[in-house]
């Protein structure tokens, strides 16, 4: 059976554990790829016009790979920590997909849901296994490869492996080389990774002689420091990574920058903004952009923007250096 | 401490009776207009819920008013409105206002805190007074519901426009004004009969149904009173919320008539897993209007609002397989009442039509709709 795996939204965090999990119980794994210019524009055209970017560019990989395969691999993500959810879209997606490709095409979508821990997903991961094979040993043998395949992703991420090496399997390329200047670009896996809707910025960041920090990079610990400190506690599970890592990069100046990547009109993010830009300006330590992506963002504006922010980090910086400077000497 | 909350539909009188029962003082936010639009827009963050909003623009208002304590609902996911409290206390504190939030927290495990948060709502007075209070404030809210229900009912017979509409206003005050069961009883007949002597003119109806998301399906101002258009263009109208329908934490619907397991399994064919909001219920309510002989659903949904944009990217194919016209409004702050009224227009013209050539007359149930 020909599965494919639309590499749009929660691609960005678990593709390799769906690749290597349907690889393994033997499928032929179909992937739609990175995003490109017609997959975009495909996507805009079919999702409805109030959703937001991210979930544009997954109907247009579902589109891309609809003629191709003989089902599509959706998995239904409701929860990835306990007492959180995820966004509204991704509790949809499954069915948005369907109403997408109509019944055409098989939509194998496993309801995920790690509230009451990771065993509970047995029988979805299973049921999953059991539409490719007949022997339960291989399908638990699957799960526990792909298990191990995506925790060295994530490790790698964590690392600060470039994501698609990290994808691919690799390790060399890295964002931070410890270059003199580190900026936090934080957001959303498929916000901050698809070198197609951020128009490169990891890239042209490094080749501005910049580091750059992930949400990912950030140690956890510091995230959850931070996020205990909430008033009101944040119940969206990737939403909770994001504040933790802004809140963390602002409280122990781990960056000297920050650019905060949203999707137009990210629900969950919205809200968040304001928590997040409330906390940094109190903080008064780093600056932090808010960076608003949709399907009309240009990209000269764009660079426009980014690079003024180097620009202004780096005087910033230099400032600071001869400030210590005239310190030492006297 | 003043005490003051936003506007959503009948709300305010369940509150206002509420404070009024237990003898404390309340501010009631002025009513929603342009201007509280117009501010929480200023201050309210880009492409947030409208519903965030036009709540924090009643906020705004209220302080003015001299309010200092606000109340609002907090909880959890996955959609914005658990977190709503938390971010408008922090943009109002922003903007300079001076103001305490209260945020009630209807969860399990977060019982303790409520009880902290009611108890510095009701100061002096006794936990069995703050019950009694809320008791009669719900029996008044069922009361206007049903009264709601049968305006709605009624209003595309209105020999004179408008006659139901100021009839039903009228009821509002009368249930405001009672105090103890017995004249709410009596309050009860009177508003029926009210509603009934209202002079009435043949007419064939047609049905539509309202589905959406909550606030907007509930706040008449800020949905253009869709309600109201709709009546007068002739149709028989039947929403899929009312207030205490949604306050129950059962899950049933008594007004509207079903439970909400009944409108999860209609939707099941096409929205297996809830969405937050009302997303899961307007994909199955729309299959429920269109089994109960409706000739057309109208889908409001505010701008950005995650669980409706699933929705609406799912009624389509709904449509289509049932063959029921929906219409899809979203609305935010830019939305003009002319635009929307001559989409509705349209859209009953077209109901009006796809009922003559497909349908045959469907009885048309005196009562509750479904
Ligand atoms: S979290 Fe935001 S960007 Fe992601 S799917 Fe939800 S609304 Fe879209
Ligand atoms: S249902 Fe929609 S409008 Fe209401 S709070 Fe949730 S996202 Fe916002």
């Amino acid at each position: 059976m020909k599965v494919g795996i639309p590499g749009g939204l929660l691609y960005f965090r678990y593709g390799r554990l769906w690749n290597s999990f349907l690889n393994a119980l033997g499928a032929e794994v179909v992937e739609s790829g990175e995003t490109t210019r017609s997959i975009l524009t495909s996507g805009v055209s079919k999702a409805e016009n109030e959703s937001c970017l991210p979930v544009k560019v997954f109907y247009g990989h579902v589109l891309a790979l609809k003629d191709k395969v003989d089902a599509l691999f959706v998995p239904r993500l409701v929860s990835v920590k306990k007492n959180t959810h995820t966004c509204p879209k991704m509790l949809g997606l499954p069915d948005m997909a369907k109403s997408a490709v109509g019944e055409k095409v098989d939509i194998i979508a496993p309801t995920i849901d790690f509230h009451f821990g990771l065993w509970t997903n047995y029988r979805a991961v299973y049921s999953t296994g059991r539409r490719f094979t007949r022997n339960p040993a291989k399908i638990i043998s699957s799960g526990i490869e792909a298990w191990k395949e995506h925790g060295s992703y994530l490790e790698k991420l964590t690392m600060g492996v470039d994501h698609k090496q990290a994808l691919e399997g690799g390790s060399e390329q890295r964002l931070c080389e410890g270059r003199e200047l580190r900026v936090g670009v934080i957001g959303h896996h498929y916000n901050v990774y698809d070198t197609f809707t951020t128009m490169s910025l990891l890239e042209r960041l490094g080749a501005m002689g910049v580091d750059v920090m992930t949400a990912d990079m950030v140690p956890e610990t510091l995230r959850e420091l931070e996020l205990k400190k909430l008033p009101q506690e944040i119940y969206w599970s990737y939403e909770q990574e994001i504040a933790g890592a802004i809140l963390a990069c602002g409280r122990y100046k781990l960056v000297d920058g920050i650019i905060f990547m949203i999707s137009f009109p990210c629900g969950p993010d919205s809200i968040i903004r304001v928590l997040c830009e409330q906390e940094i300006r109190s903080m008064d330590t780093v600056p932090m952009m808010t960076l608003v992506m949709d399907e009309h963002t240009g990209e000269g504006g764009f660079l426009t923007r980014i690079e003024a922010f180097v620009d202004m980090l780096r005087r910033k910086k230099d400032r600071a250096e001869a400030d210590n400077r005239v310190v030492v000497a006297v | 401490m003043k005490i003051s909350w936003p506007h959503m539909g009948s709300l305010e009188v369940v509150l206002a009776s509420v404070f009024e029962e237990l003898g404390l003082e309340y501010v009631p936010a002025p009513p929603n207009s342009e201007r509280t639009l117009e501010l929480g827009a200023r201050y309210g963050p880009e492409f947030a819920c409208f519903p965030l909003k036009t709540t924090l623009g009643n906020f705004i208002e209220a302080i003015e008013a001299g309010a200092d304590t606000l109340i609002m609902v907090a909880g959890r996911g996955p959609c914005r409105f658990g977190y709503y409290a938390e971010t408008q206390r922090r943009i109002l504190e922003d903007a300079g206002y001076e103001f305490e939030m209260v945020p009630l927290t209807f969860h399990l495990g977060k019982m303790p805190l409520l009880m902290r948060q009611l108890r510095r709502l009701k100061q002096s007075a006794s936990w069995t007074s703050l019950a009694r209070a809320v008791k009669i404030a719900l029996s008044k809210a069922y009361l206007i519901d049903r009264l709601e229900q049968q305006a709605l009912h009624q209003r595309y017979l209105d020999r004179d426009k408008g006659a139901t509409t100021s009839a039903l206003k009228e009821c509002y005050e009368m249930v405001f004004q009672c105090d103890g069961y017995d004249r709410l009883r009596r309050v009860e007949r009177e508003g029926f009969e009210l509603l009934h002597s209202v002079p009435k003119t043949e007419r064939q109806p047609i049905k539509i149904g309202i589905i959406g998301e909550f606030y907007l399906v509930l706040e008449p101002f800020f949905n253009l009173q869709v309600e109201e258009q709709l009546g007068y263009l002739g149709a028989y109208v039947e929403r899929n919320i009312y207030l205490t329908d949604w306050l129950r934490p059962s899950g049933n619907k008594p007004i509207a008539g079903h439970h909400d397991s009944e409108s999860e399994e209609a939707a099941r064919p096409y929205l297996t897993h809830a969405v937050g909001g009302e997303g899961l219920h307007s994909v199955g309510n729309t299959v429920l209007f269109h089994r109960h002989g409706f000739d057309g659903v109208v889908h409001l949904m505010p701008f950005t609002c995650m669980p409706e944009t699933i929705a609406k990217s799912i009624l389509p194919m709904v449509s289509q397989d049932l063959g029921i016209p929906v219409l899809s409004l979203v609305i935010d702050e830019m939305t003009g009442k002319a635009g929307v009224a001559t989409r509705l227009e349209a859209f009953v013209d077209l109901a009006h039509f796809r009922r003559r050539a497909h349908r045959q007359e469907l009885p048309l149930a005196p009562q509750p709709a479904f």
